[in-house]
């Protein structure tokens, strides 16, 4: 289970972005949650990710209590949680080129040997070809560089997928394409999905449940 | 952005003098095995001539050598003083930026009592410390020019450490040592490079500015500001040769390498980069 | 009637819009050179007309060379760029026309760009000075673009912010105290100072939610309405259905498609395999993907572009399709019935 419990965060201790957010994800469970923007659902996400530390509130990810977030978060809880963010241009470090960026995550927790592997592996999952691999994020398009950035988040075989309005920038069949890559590995992996989005029609049709933001705030303030 | 034709006429005219006086200080030295130092008080303060081009000083001794050995030392202070400036400064600001808290606290407030004090006072105050010679000018030159250096990197490392790609390398279960070195050094090492680069004439001014006020480097060699301070006197009698000769070697120097540091920063910009704007 | 009949009657249609059309471009192309000898041909022979009160949504996916058409058309291109064909703008009240692709930059800064072309740009918050408030970027155009005098500036700034439906009282706020739709009504409030009759909207509604996304076009339909040509660049295809007269679906460069908004949206669906496959992918049709990437660029195939990806493609699709009937493939798919 991914249990976030009456969660309140932000950016300034005494002006949180909201207080009290609840939300559960089951194991191999898809949900979307639905917000307009600047509401703070993807402050969330952040949390969820062990990235961002609430001010106050528990999340707890398959029984255990997530005590430390960030870089003093133990690496096992870390690493069970795989992030995709709104901007590609923004989330890749421009001086990799794709290969390096999916293959990152392995090089960082000392296993460079799976690396080859899991890559070859990885880019057909998420339709890049052998010739953009090569590649630095400037010579790519938004779309070839969201995929790399989801191989990315699958190269350590998370059990939580969290998506942070992964396709907000994309066109129709780009987006199609990932959130099928996605639900491919869901399959075969039974990893459970937050997808955070604005477009009630892509969520409803992507997840199993979709959550209303104001639906989220049990807490009064 | 300057059109083409300037830019290239920039990128050739200071990359030219730059390898013209690279070349000159360290080939003339070792090839033409004349003394600089070589007293000739009958040719004293003779003025430029095909013998002499720039002419000869109040002891006699030729001035275009003289000049090409005060070069030589100038720019060796120069080059190691940006050099140790640069690698202290982006220590103190990567380690500032990248750890917060009370290291960047503690280490910001001691960048800001070194800058409290005039630069060329504390200088003063270094040199002071030991008997002249080359390293005490370096160490002053460095321990005044790390300050803008470390601000920079320390500012760049901020704004990359925000960035979602930072996010992702620590989901991805990267330490703060591999996110520090894979990550934000890479990106912060053209812009002290640069810095490091534009340093190098400003720490050439002032070791002349020290050996100009006499607390430099050791009267009888030769450096700029050694050579300008003897021409002095003969300034006053109308011999304007061994005056101008150093001053115009110290100005073209940093006109040239800021030339080159303006062409590297162009190519920095990764908007003309990519050249491309789909 | 014959297939040539239809043919005739088409290009009769065609003709009769470019005679009052705002906007008329024919083989518009841009090639960009890069170092090293290659180039990126971004923009190839695009065709079509925009006339007054219609609205055209140009589609495709990111990275397709739309954006880049659109900077062609404001002669905002790189230096790099090579451009051929002609977009010749309507001039004012029956006077000559501009040819925006063999204008020279003092034209288009005089009297184009703002005056007879209003640009509604992508990120409105990147679009306005940080700086200054709303008022100020409204009185600052209306000086420049109108030349009006100081005391009637206030007022013609009021008018140009009520004209965009952005809130009087917020006038005096800087962009950073702006919500993303009071900050894209700003920068729509500046594009209309100058009267323009064609407006250039390029990603208007990028990141922001969906009821924005429908009250921006919405407006940006308004404006449309009241006579202006609109030109939609964008790659949501939901906004493109809301607010559309025409569909141009453009791909690796091309316009290979341009449809009726109704036709193309409706039961009888468009008739390029590129296009159809593009609804398809939406969440509420059958949300499957096109497979395979786009072309780059700067590599791109001998004939038919889309033909690697195509259904439908046979030996024919290496030859390149004209444009028949608004559609350039040589198997278009029949209406769906």
């Amino acid at each position: 289970m991914l249990e976030l419990d009456s969660v309140t965060a932000g950016y300034e201790r005494r002006a949180p972005v909201f207080h009290g957010a609840s939300l559960t994800v089951a194991p191999g469970e898809s949900v979307g949650l639905l917000g307009p923007s600047g509401c703070g659902k993807s402050t969330l996400a952040r949390v969820a990710a062990l990235l961002h530390r609430p001010d106050a509130g528990r999340l707890v990810l398959d029984g255990t209590e997530v005590r430390a977030w960030r870089h003093r978060a133990p690496r096992a809880q870390r690493t069970a949680v795989g992030v995709v963010f709104q901007q590609p241009r923004t989330a890749a470090d421009p001086r990799l080129t794709l290969t390096e960026l999916i293959a990152e995550p392995l090089r960082a927790t000392g296993r460079r040997a799976e690396a080859a592997d899991r890559v070859a592996a990885l880019a057909p999952a998420v339709g890049l070809t052998p010739d953009l691999l090569g590649r630095r994020p400037h010579e790519v398009s938004d779309g070839q560089l969201q995929r790399a950035c989801l191989a990315r988040a699958l190269t350590l075989r998370p059990r939580w997928l969290i998506c942070d309005e992964m396709t907000a920038m994309l066109d129709a069949s780009t987006t199609a394409a990932l959130v099928a890559a996605v639900e491919t590995y869901r399959a075969e992996t039974g990893a459970g999905l937050l997808a955070v989005g604005h477009d009630r029609v892509l969520l409803n049709r992507w997840c199993d449940r979709t959550v209303d933001w104001k639906d989220c705030l049990t807490a009064a303030p | 952005m300057a059109d083409p034709r300037t830019h290239r006429l920039r990128l050739w005219s200071s990359g030219l003098t730059v390898g013209v006086i690279l070349l000159a200080v360290l080939l003339v030295p070792p090839l033409v095995q004349l003394d600089e130092q070589a007293v000739d008080l009958s040719r004293k303060l003779l003025p430029p001539s095909w013998e002499h081009p720039f002419g000869t000083d109040d002891l006699g001794r030729d001035l275009l050598l003289r000049c090409v050995y005060g070069l030589r030392i100038s720019l060796l202070v120069g080059l190691v003083a940006a050099l140790v400036a640069t690698v202290v400064g982006t220590a103190v600001g990567a380690a500032a930026g990248a750890l917060g808290g009370w290291t960047d606290r503690t280490l910001m407030r001691l960048v800001d009592a070194f800058s409290s004090v005039p630069h060329l006072l504390l200088g003063i105050f270094v040199v002071a410390l030991f008997r002249p010679g080359v390293w005490p000018v370096i160490a002053s030159v460095a321990v005044t020019h790390w300050l803008s250096t470390a601000r920079i990197v320390r500012s760049e490392v901020l704004s990359l450490r925000t960035r979602p790609f930072i996010d992702a390398a620590v989901s991805g279960g990267a330490g703060r040592w591999r996110v520090a070195v894979r990550h934000l050094l890479p990106a912060v090492l053209p812009q002290a490079g640069l810095a490091a680069v534009l340093m190098v004439p400003h720490a050439m001014w002032h070791e002349s500015a020290l050996s100009f006020l006499g607390l430099g480097l050791p009267s009888h060699q030769a450096s700029l500001g050694n050579l300008v301070q003897n021409a002095r006197s003969s300034l006053l009698a109308g011999d304007w040769w061994p005056t101008l000769f150093p001053g115009l070697l110290l100005i073209l120097p940093t006109l040239a390498i800021a030339g080159l540091a303006g062409v590297w920063r162009d190519r920095l910009n990764p908007r003309r980069r990519s050249e491309l704007m789909l | 009637m014959t297939a040539d009949h239809v043919l005739r009657a088409l290009a009769a249609v065609s003709a009769e819009r470019a005679e009052g059309a705002v906007l008329s471009v024919r083989g518009l192309t841009v090639r960009f050179r890069l170092r090293g000898g290659r180039t990126v041909d971004a923009v190839s022979d695009a065709d079509f007309d925009l006339g007054a009160g219609e609205c055209l949504a140009l589609v495709g996916e990111s990275g397709c060379g739309k954006s880049v058409l659109a900077s062609a058309l404001l002669g905002l291109l790189p230096g790099n760029a090579e451009t051929s064909g002609t977009a010749l703008l309507a001039g004012p009240e029956g006077g000559a026309g501009t040819d925006l692709l063999a204008a020279d930059e003092k034209t288009l800064a005089r009297t184009v760009r703002g005056r007879r072309v209003g640009l509604v740009p992508q990120s409105p918050a990147a679009h306005l000075t940080p700086v200054r408030t709303v008022r100020s970027h409204l009185e600052e155009t209306v000086r420049a673009l109108t030349g009006t005098s100081r005391r009637a500036r206030r007022e013609a700034a009021e008018t140009a912010a009520e004209r965009a439906a952005f809130p009087a009282g917020h006038l005096d706020r800087h962009p950073h105290e702006l919500s993303g739709g009071l900050a894209q009504r700003a920068a729509t409030a500046l594009a209309l100072i100058g009267d323009a009759r064609l407006l250039l909207a390029d990603e208007p509604t990028t990141g922001l939610d969906r009821d924005l996304v429908d009250r921006t076009v919405d407006e940006l339909r308004r404006h449309a309405d009241e006579g202006r040509a609109l030109l939609l660049i964008t790659h949501d295809l939901a906004a493109a259905a809301r607010i559309a007269d025409r569909v141009a679906v453009m791909y690796a460069g091309r316009i290979v498609e341009v449809a009726p908004a109704h036709r193309f949206f409706g039961p009888t669906g468009p008739r390029h395999p590129y296009a159809r496959g593009l609804l398809d992918a939406l969440p509420d049709r059958a949300f499957t993907p096109i497979p395979g990437m786009p072309p780059e660029l700067s590599d791109l195939p001998e004939g038919c572009a889309f033909a690697p990806r195509c259904p439908r493609a046979t030996v024919r699709c290496g030859t390149r399709p004209a444009p028949t009937a608004g559609v350039a493939c040589h198997h278009p798919e029949q209406p769906r019935a």
